[in-house]
């Protein structure tokens, strides 16, 4: 190629791109779904035994089989240890489920294969079954200013929860719903100060503080979702309160024939939309402490016969319509929870893009988007 | 996180919106999809924005998930397209006859593969080396190189592009 052509080349495109007026940049909106992303990173890692997760932990909602819904466990008895001296590299803890032996394990950042920024973390021994669980997960550290950044993994019949923590942590207390209260030495670990516990799956977790040499930090109350995961969210310093606790049913019918429903919980860990259909689970979390900071935006979009789609909507807006792909539009009408508008509606299994657009009562858009159901 | 952090977000993605958009708009040729996009990039740096600023490039790092999504878009649409049973419009000249040169461009670059043209946009168009490309692109230099040098090719080829003087 000449320099001639190259040159050519780049005023061309410098001329078709320059025709672009792009609307004002949606910052609230980005930070919105941003925050999303960031409580599903830290809940989301959900697999099967013995499953290697895919690397996309970012930003993919929590998907549970739905016919799995876990009941909370009634007895049972945990154990967590920190690695001591002479651990082998890597260990963050070891422990036991009902007297099962577990510990998990970081790859070393970079080896086997792992992308730049990704870190592969593996549980194993009799708690998890026999041949354990691996999961890519973005490298160890400190997320945003969480005291501690909680990722969990479901390894039938138990979970398994690791987090990097900040430098000021000390140590980190876990409350289960048996009245257990763990307490979490962080290990070092490839530059990170992790903790990890784990308990059995639909054992309820009530919430995890950390601690300094001064004193408590903050506590997280998490969401105990139906497939039996503590999601951790929202962190609350001393004396400050969360959401009140609320829930309801935002939307449920049957599309495809198949049934669809969708369920809103809001409380001290944020807001958290569960829904079910197509014979999937799937939920997404967003960390507020104010009912007015969630805005107009779609939450989740998950495909399945049917798939469902959900979101909350700004106190204005009075409907919502939605076209799919092939052209047909319904509207949809928000129901309030707690204070706060949610919205559902269902999918077909697909991968074209389906768009929404959010009215007030003049008729005035108030947000609008677009979304590709999962596959 | 904390109000210190939030403020320079806002200010890095107010100021990096534009580009951003229209890296993706080269990318997608449509400037709906571009603007998605580009929110989904910057939510995805907001999402880790603690790290993301302590690379020192935060530019780069949304950069790279913009062609990354756009990969992931063209990815699903193929497959999207084997399993429609409805038969494929068939191509007709813009009635509007607004087919300029603009167009012409766009056109063209969508019919190259998503790595051939992200290879074009970053090499012509914001002018990195072939081994800036390389990592952006997490790719050897020498697929830069080969895909770069059949992109060129293509284009040369292209019948708008041809009649419009790129040769």
């Amino acid at each position: 190629m000449s320099i001639d052509d190259q040159h050519d080349l780049y005023e061309r495109l410098d001329r078709a791109v320059g025709a672009i007026t792009p609307r004002a940049a949606p910052v609230e909106g980005a930070m919105r779904r941003g925050r999303g992303m960031r409580l599903r990173r830290r809940s989301a890692v959900a697999a099967g035994v013995a499953a290697v997760v895919a690397a996309a932990v970012l930003a993919v909602p929590a998907l549970r089989q739905a016919t799995t819904r876990t009941p909370a466990a009634a007895r049972y008895t945990v154990t967590v240890q920190a690695p001591g001296p002479h651990a082998p590299a890597g260990l963050i803890a070891s422990g036991t489920v009902n007297g099962k032996s577990w510990q998990l394990v970081a790859g070393r950042p970079g080896t086997d294969g792992i992308p730049r920024g990704q870190e592969q973390i593996r549980v194993s021994g009799a708690a998890v079954g026999q041949t354990g669980l691996t999961a890519q997960v973005p490298a160890l550290g400190p997320d945003g200013t969480a005291p501690v950044s909680f990722t969990g993994m479901s390894a039938m019949p138990t979970q398994v929860q690791f987090g990097a923590v900040q430098a000021d942590v000390s140590y980190v207390t876990v409350r289960l719903g048996n009245g257990t209260v763990l307490t979490l030495h962080p290990a070092r670990v490839y530059g990170a100060r992790v903790v990890a516990f784990a308990t059995p799956l639909g054992a309820t977790v009530v919430s995890a503080t950390a601690h300094s040499r001064q004193g408590d930090i903050a506590t997280a109350i998490p969401f105990n979702d139906p497939g039996g995961m503590a999601s951790f969210g929202t962190w609350l310093r001393p004396g400050q309160h969360g959401l009140a606790r609320a829930s309801g049913r935002i939307g449920s019918g049957s599309y495809l024939g198949g049934a669809w429903s969708a369920t809103a919980y809001l409380g001290p860990w944020g807001a958290c939309l569960e829904a079910e259909g197509g014979g999937t689970n799937v939920g997404s979390c967003v960390d507020t402490t104010s009912v007015s900071g969630l805005g107009t935006n779609v939450m989740f979009w998950a495909g399945g016969v049917p798939g469902v789609a959900g979101g909350s909507a700004d106190a204005s807006v009075v409907r919502i319509a939605v076209t799919s792909p092939d052209g047909k539009t319904v509207q949809v009408h928000p129901v309030m929870v707690g204070g706060v508008k949610f919205f559902a509606f269902p999918l077909s299994k697909g991968l074209r893009p389906w768009k929404w657009t959010a009215y007030d009562s003049s008729g005035k858009v108030v947000a609008a988007g677009t979304g590709t159901p999962d596959s | 996180m904390s109000v210190q952090l939030d403020g320079e977000f806002r200010d890095f993605m107010r100021a990096r919106w534009p580009a951003m958009v229209r890296l993706a708009y080269v990318l997608t040729g449509d400037q709906g999809h571009a603007e998605d996009v580009a929110q989904t990039a910057f939510a995805r740096a907001y999402a880790s924005w603690p790290k993301v600023r302590r690379t020192g490039n935060p530019e780069a790092y949304v950069r790279r998930i913009v062609i990354n999504e756009n990969r992931n878009r063209f990815r699903k649409q193929r497959v999207a397209e084997r399993l429609t049973d409805a038969p494929p419009e068939s191509g007709t000249a813009d009635a509007t006859s607004q087919y300029d040169e603009r167009s012409a461009l766009i056109a063209a670059l969508q019919r190259l593969g998503p790595r051939q043209r992200a290879v074009i946009v970053l090499r012509y168009w914001l002018g990195l080396t072939e081994s800036e490309a390389a990592i952006e692109l997490s790719c050897s230099v020498g697929t830069v190189k080969s895909q770069a040098s059949r992109a060129l090719a293509s284009l040369r080829q292209s019948a708008e592009l041809v009649d419009g003087g790129f040769q």
